[in-house]
């Protein structure tokens, strides 16, 4: 057998992408890697003042390092990581630390093997440090789905201050799947350390993310060997072939990445997911240059994303004809002339036709006609049926594949098709407007998409003849609430009124999912639970099933006096239970960006008719503003007429996302907003 | 050729059983039949309507779980539409399989589940399931409840239980209708007993009942004698289930030398008793860990000991078997004690034998001795934080099987009363004259009342803490400033004290040139869920717990009181309360405010028609824990 090697030229086909705020700081300093002896720990690990800084932590990963390097099986490149961790268990509450599950993957004959697991503990016992071995035969496999097999192995007696170290090989035949390297944990890290050496075969695509430096970041040029082995037997023509092993020499890069000090890693509300933020590099195959042969583009750029998936049976195979909607799409086509009202009216069909399984993919499953014919499917089977249907119906919708809010954020660098789990259809509309289409959720109108979609930015996929874009997920529509409340006052300070209220956009979808899971009563009692002193005595709920309006609410409410006021003066804060009771932000500090997904508007419109004989006196009016016009709030009061008050309480938040550095004043807006809406009136006899 | 017939249309459903129902149980068959002592086919026929959407989830879909000793022998399904036409037949291929050793941080666990989705787009629709189920875990027998659940009407349900005449079947009835019960029918080898609930309407929970499956109609099964992976055992009486566990234990007990030696010495170091046992408890705290492990029989024989002392981690079993082999070693014999632990664990249902139970514990009498008394100590050994002789709300206040040598014995765990469920504050509050204040509270929780804060110590960092604390405090603005946590416990009960400065944006309101506040800013209780319509269910009240708040108003200079809320005193079967609001000598405001809750009936369930009186102590609590104090300016 003859290999002709053609090297891959400069090592800079191997791009690092960093995300820009890391591109912004100085390169670091370089540091001296910190390298461990397996089965010695250092007595630093059992003093105490190593640890002062860590009090509040459970424990401690003192060092963690992996490193991914290329072998041959026969003729066939494997993957082969090796993994060290040492631990400090510095409380009871890090105990859990010391069971390590490790998810391994199977495909037909393809697999990933975990090999050469060994562990010790080492307690401090009486100045002494004791040594006890992992015992590999009490270990446990499961296989939790037929792709899957978990190895568990727990550390023996470890107890407050034990050091656990691991250390195992997993080879892997899935050359897509070079895995990621996290450096950071739900507990502080010291040190963790990445190694991958990468024959000139291969090309990978890498992506740093998250809000850590690195420690460490180099790049040096080697020479590798790799051993061939091809096994005997005869060819076609019946000539023996002698086994043998065959030396390749390669130029390969060895990367070295580090951090250190990395602190623990912890979730927000209003946040997507801790997926986006957590430090970690990826890796994609983007292409493989093998001995002999030309560079073949695997990944590539989003160009070759977009046909790849315009080829792909899964994903354009899907959007040919569907034969089997054929009459009832035609009957929809020449019902509806207004292509707007034929799209509303074809995702009706599919919705109809197709439940959503409540599994998240860009690709079908199979074959559309099966998920039509099972009337059930993931969120690629409705969404590419939708597309297929309104194509059908003359509409030229197009794919828009998307990464759904738990998934993380799309890094448009990074032509990547891992990042997306979701699709979506987009229909072009008259005057430029872009109809965003999702058959998924029954109780959302036509052209608004499920919150889980609303994150930031998704890729459309083009035909032949049209290229892919990016296109802006962020809603026109927003969490939407409007209330209008007429109270009467009398003499003890007791309320009674009616209230209409509102919802639209985003706040309706969410009402509606309510409405549906507890039904009318239920809803109503919950409201009253949060009111204690609230009694309804009537309500009625309207456009609950027409989607396109805002659904309204209208109930009576009558409201024992709470505060006990002198004879001649009342004080009532009328607008408190309508309003938010408490500050959503209850958290002095902040780390990642608050992620609405849309955008806010809470309008309330309170009139307050007083007893005969009594005036009020009006609170200031307030306008408080976020900056850079990140929202409003603006509060007001009148006397429209003698012996009447108006309130008026609008806050509106025009940003999807706010970074962390707005935080504070978030929640400054809001204490001022709610300050403002608790505020009382005095009422006084004249 | 013409269509089949109809299965299941949705509309024969009668309009009644749509009332307040997301799904209609139209059939649900259950057989079991009794091969042998060590094995039992369950086969189940469950037919169900979803009517809307929100019965879609829990109706649509099926899961099943098997294991080592209980295999599934198939599962079918198919779905119909609204007019009973077949949409779709299950294929296998469609049937997912999973392990469950993700659920819960098992260790080790051969749990694994069968999973079938025939949800469809429109309601309604109807699901068929069929499957079969071979146990060799004849210790359970399956039990038959058709309506557990709120929202799920039920058209009609049958059991059928078939067993050898040589292995009678044990049964309890559970609120059955009359008539649901028919007479057992006996041929020469097996007897063969039936039930069949009559068409029944959605229920819905109501606050502070007692759960569903303690309410509605059920029939558990057990098995007068069994044989589980060659074991046999009876359950005829406690003794005997209680005799069959302790057996299977037997031998398992043994120390390494060193072990025994050492735990041998503390019989000269350590002469009382009650201490001494202290030591081995800490030793086992200091040394071991929890990790699950349900694996076959595993589930209910422990692990060797020595295995405890070699890798220092166990299961309950394992664990109180370990501890109960230390105890001996230092000359204090215990016993194992099997329990239904969690804090709404139901208790044991003491006249039905059975295995009721999903934790192991340690029951240590000790003799009287000189002028002490005698005493039991209950430890939990799973837990490295845990007081010594405390069982908490997670295995107090119900019974629990010891197992000794002579057999099983119900006996109860250590009672909480009111005293041991106490929480008791001290609030100071500087006001300024915008309405904003800074506060600092001292909270100390014993008893039940600390369970919570105690895990929060133990396990949760000062971030963490923090969150917690933060989610649960009821004001609108605030800022922690600072929050500690710490261990302080009396001589009999576990206490933490929390220690916490407040920043408070808006606590009072502002009124012109007046401030309102409430002064009971941390301790009002709850209010009782809203009731719609007349009470239907028992009232189950809360375990009695005493809560004092007192808080100290530092008012803002340049303002005076003007009206301070009435004082309050209220004394019923649910509880005594006061309140009063008093100026000190300084200008401070003191208020104070006790509420101690009450069970009238000990544990057991009150009836319906004593709601009103209880919702109407709970409205008067409510009504003066939200009384305001009145500040005016005195610069008028």
């Amino acid at each position: 057998m003859v290999l002709k090697l053609r090297l891959a030229g400069s090592l800079a086909a191997l791009s690092l992408l960093l995300p820009g705020h890391l591109l912004a700081q100085a390169p670091p300093a370089p540091v001296k890697a910190v390298k461990i002896k397996f089965g010695q720990p250092e007595p630093a690990d059992f003093d105490a003042k190593s640890f002062v800084a860590d009090s509040a932590a459970p424990g401690v990963v003192l060092y963690d390092y992996g490193s991914t390097r290329f072998r041959l099986k026969n003729t066939d490149f494997q993957l082969e990581s090796d993994r060290v961790t040492r631990i400090k268990i510095l409380k009871k509450a890090g105990y859990d630390l010391a069971t390590i599950e490790i998810p391994l993957y199977h495909r037909g004959k393809d697999e990933e093997k975990l090999v050469g697991l060994r562990g010790f503990t080492y307690n401090e016992v009486g100045g002494k440090v004791e040594k006890v071995k992992l015992d590999i035969d009490k270990g446990f496999t499961e296989e939790r789905t037929s792709n899957i097999r978990v190895r568990k192995f727990t550390l023996p007696n470890v107890r407050e201050g034990a050091v656990i170290e691991y250390a195992y090989t997993v080879t892997s035949d899935f050359l897509f799947n070079f895995q990621d390297w996290t450096f950071q944990r739900e507990v502080p890290t010291r040190w963790s350390e990445f190694q991958a050496t990468i024959p000139e075969y291969f090309d990978y695509k890498m992506l740093m993310q998250g809000y850590e430096p690195l420690a460490l970041q180099t790049s040096e040029s080697q020479q590798a060997q790799y051993v061939m082995h091809t096994e005997g037997g005869f060819t076609e023509s019946g000539q023996r072939v002698a086994s043998g092993n065959e030396t390749l020499t390669a130029q390969a890069t060895n990367y070295h990445w580090a951090m250190q000090n990395v602190p623990a890693l912890r979730d927000e509300p209003f946040m997507t997911t801790t997926r986006d933020y957590v430090a970690r590099i990826n890796f994609e195959l983007a292409g493989t240059r093998m001995p002999g042969g030309g560079y073949h583009n695997v990944a590539g750029d989003w160009d070759k994303i977009n046909s790849e998936l315009q080829n792909s049976d899964e994903f354009g195979g899907q959007l040919g004809r569907v034969a089997f909607l054929d009459a009832a799409l035609k009957s929809l086509a020449e019902q509806h002339a207004d292509p707007a009202a034929r799209a509303a009216a074809v995702r009706e069909l599919v919705l109809k036709s197709v439940k959503y399984d409540g599994t998240n993919r860009y690709s079908a499953s199979g074959p559309l006609k099966k998920s039509y014919e099972l009337h059930r499917g993931t969120s690629a089977d409705v969404n590419l049926l939708l597309i297929a249907a309104l194509r059908q119906a003359g509409l030229p919708a197009q794919p828009v594949i998307l990464s759904t809010r738990a998934h993380g954020r799309v890094n448009e660098a990074f032509p990547l098709l891992e990042q997306f789990n979701y699709v979506i259809g987009l229909l072009p509309m008259e005057g430029g407007k872009d109809l965003l289409l999702d058959a998924t959720e029954p109780l959302l109108p036509c052209g608004v998409l499920p919150q889980r979609c609303l994150n930031q930015t998704g890729r459309l996929v083009g035909s032949k003849e049209l290229a892919g874009r990016w296109v802006s997920l962020t809603p026109a529509q927003r969490h939407n609430h409007y209330q209008e409340i007429k109270l009467k006052l009398d003499e003890q300070g007791n309320l009674v009124g009616k209230v209409h209220e509102e919802h639209g956009g985003y706040s309706a979808a969410s009402v509606r999912e309510k409405l549906q899971q507890l039904g009318e009563k239920k809803y109503v009692t919950e409201l009253a639970n949060q009111h204690p002193s609230w009694e309804l005595p009537a309500y009625t709920f309207s456009q609950v099933a027409e989607l396109s309006q805002p659904l309204s609410f209208n109930y009576d409410v009558r409201q024992a006096a709470s505060t006990g006021g002198t004879a001649s003066e009342l004080y009532v804060s009328p607008l408190v239970g309508f309003g938010q009771r408490h500050n959503p932000f209850q958290h002095a500090e902040r780390t990642f960006p608050v992620d609405f997904g849309a955008a806010n508007q809470d309008v309330i419109v309170l009139t307050l008719t007083l007893p005969p004989g009594y005036t009020a006196e009006l609170p200031k009016a307030a306008s408080i503003s976020l900056p850079d016009q990140g929202g409003r709030y603006i509060y007001a009061a009148s006397s429209p007429t003698p012996g009447t008050v108006q309130l008026m309480s609008r806050l509106t938040l025009d940003k999807p996302v706010y970074s962390a550095a707005e935080y504070a004043s978030l929640r400054e807006f809001y204490r001022l907003a709610l300050a403002k809406q608790a505020e009382a009136l005095v009422i006084k006899k004249l | 050729m013409a269509p089949p017939a109809p299965k299941y249309p949705a509309d024969a459903i009668a309009p009644a059983l749509r009332e307040n129902a997301h799904a209609v149980l139209r059939a649900y068959d259950k057989t079991v039949v009794v091969k042998s002592a060590s094995q039992l086919v369950e086969t189940v026929h469950r037919v169900v309507t979803v009517l809307d959407e929100a019965g879609s989830d829990d109706y649509g879909q099926l899961m099943v779980d098997y294991s080592s000793l209980r295999h599934l022998n198939y599962m079918r399904g198919a779905v119909y539409d609204a007019q009973g036409q077949l949409l779709h037949q299950l294929r296998p291929a469609e049937i997912h399989d999973q392990g469950l050793g993700d659920a819960g941080g098992s260790f080790m666990l051969d749990l694994r589940m069968r999973y079938a989705d025939l949800r469809q787009p429109t309601t309604p629709y109807t699901v068929e399931f069929d499957y079969e189920i071979v146990s060799e875990n004849t210790l359970f027998y399956p039990d038959w409840q058709p309506q557990a659940a709120e929202n799920l009407a039920i058209e009609g349900a049958t059991l059928q239980v078939t067993t050898p005449t040589a292995l009678p079947l044990r049964f309890e009835e559970q609120h059955l209708p009359a008539g649901a019960a028919s007479a057992p029918v006996a041929t020469t080898t097996q007897t063969t007993y039936r039930w069949q609930l009559p068409a029944a309407p959605a229920v819905e929970e109501e606050p502070l009942a007692p759960s569903l499956t303690e309410q509605q109609p059920a029939v558990h099964l057990a098995p007068a004698t069994f044989v589980v992976q060659g074991h046999a055992g009876s359950l005829a009486s406690w003794q005997s289930l209680g005799q069959w566990v302790y057996q299977l234990g037997q031998g398992r007990d043994a120390l390494p030398p060193a072990l025994t030696a050492r735990m041998a010495q503390l019989l000269t170091t350590t002469p009382d008793p009650r201490e001494r046992a202290r030591k081995v408890y800490e030793f086992l705290q200091g040394s071991t860990r929890y990790v699950s492990v349900q694996l076959g029989l595993g589930g209910w024989q422990t692990a060797p000991a020595t295995s405890v002392a070699t890798g220092g981690y166990g299961d309950c079993k394992a664990l109180s078997n370990y501890t109960c082999a230390l105890l001996k070693a230092a000359g204090l014999p215990a016993y194992v004690a099997l329990v239904g632990a969690g804090e709404d664990h139901p208790d044991v249902r003491a006249n039905f034998p059975s295995s009721q139970f999903n934790h192991a514990i340690l029951c240590l009498p000790l003799a009287a001795h000189g002028t002490v008394a005698a005493d039991t100590v209950w430890l939990e050994c799973t837990s490295q934080t845990e007081a010594f002789g405390y069982m908490g709300s997670f295995t107090g206040n119900r019974h629990a099987l010891l197992l000794t040598s002579e057999g099983g014995r119900l006996v109860a765990t250590p009672r909480y009363g009111a005293q041991a469920n106490n929480q008791l504050r001290r609030t100071d509050l500087w006001l300024d004259a915008s309405g904003g204040a800074k506060a600092t509270v001292r909270t100390r929780r014993l008893g039940l009342a600390q369970d919570r804060y105690a895990q929060l110590l133990q396990e949760a960092d000062p971030v963490a803490q923090k969150k917690y604390v933060a989610n649960r405090l009821r004001l609108s603005q605030f800022t922690i400033t600072s929050l500690r946590l710490a261990a302080a416990p009396t001589k009999t009960l576990p206490g933490v004290v929390e220690t916490m400065g407040l920043e408070l944006g808006s606590v009072g309101t502002v009124a012109g040139r007046r401030l309102l506040l409430t002064p009971n800013l941390l301790g009002r209780l709850g209010t009782l869920p809203a009731q719609v319509g007349p009470r239907q269910t028992p009232l189950a009240l809360p375990t009695p717990g005493l809560y004092q708040d007192t808080v100290r108003l530092h008012v803002p200079t340049g303002f005076r009181v003007e009206n301070l809320p009435p004082p309050t005193h209220l004394t019923t079967a649910y509880g005594v309360y006061s309140s009063a609001c008093t100026t000190l000598p300084d200008g401070t405001l003191q208020y104070v405010r006790q509420l101690e809750t009450r069970r009238p009936s000990g544990g057991a369930p009150l009836p319906a028609a004593r709601y009103p009186e209880y919702q109407e102590f709970r409205r008067k609590v409510s009504q003066a824990d939200n009384a305001q104090v009145v500040l005016v300016k005195t610069d008028a």
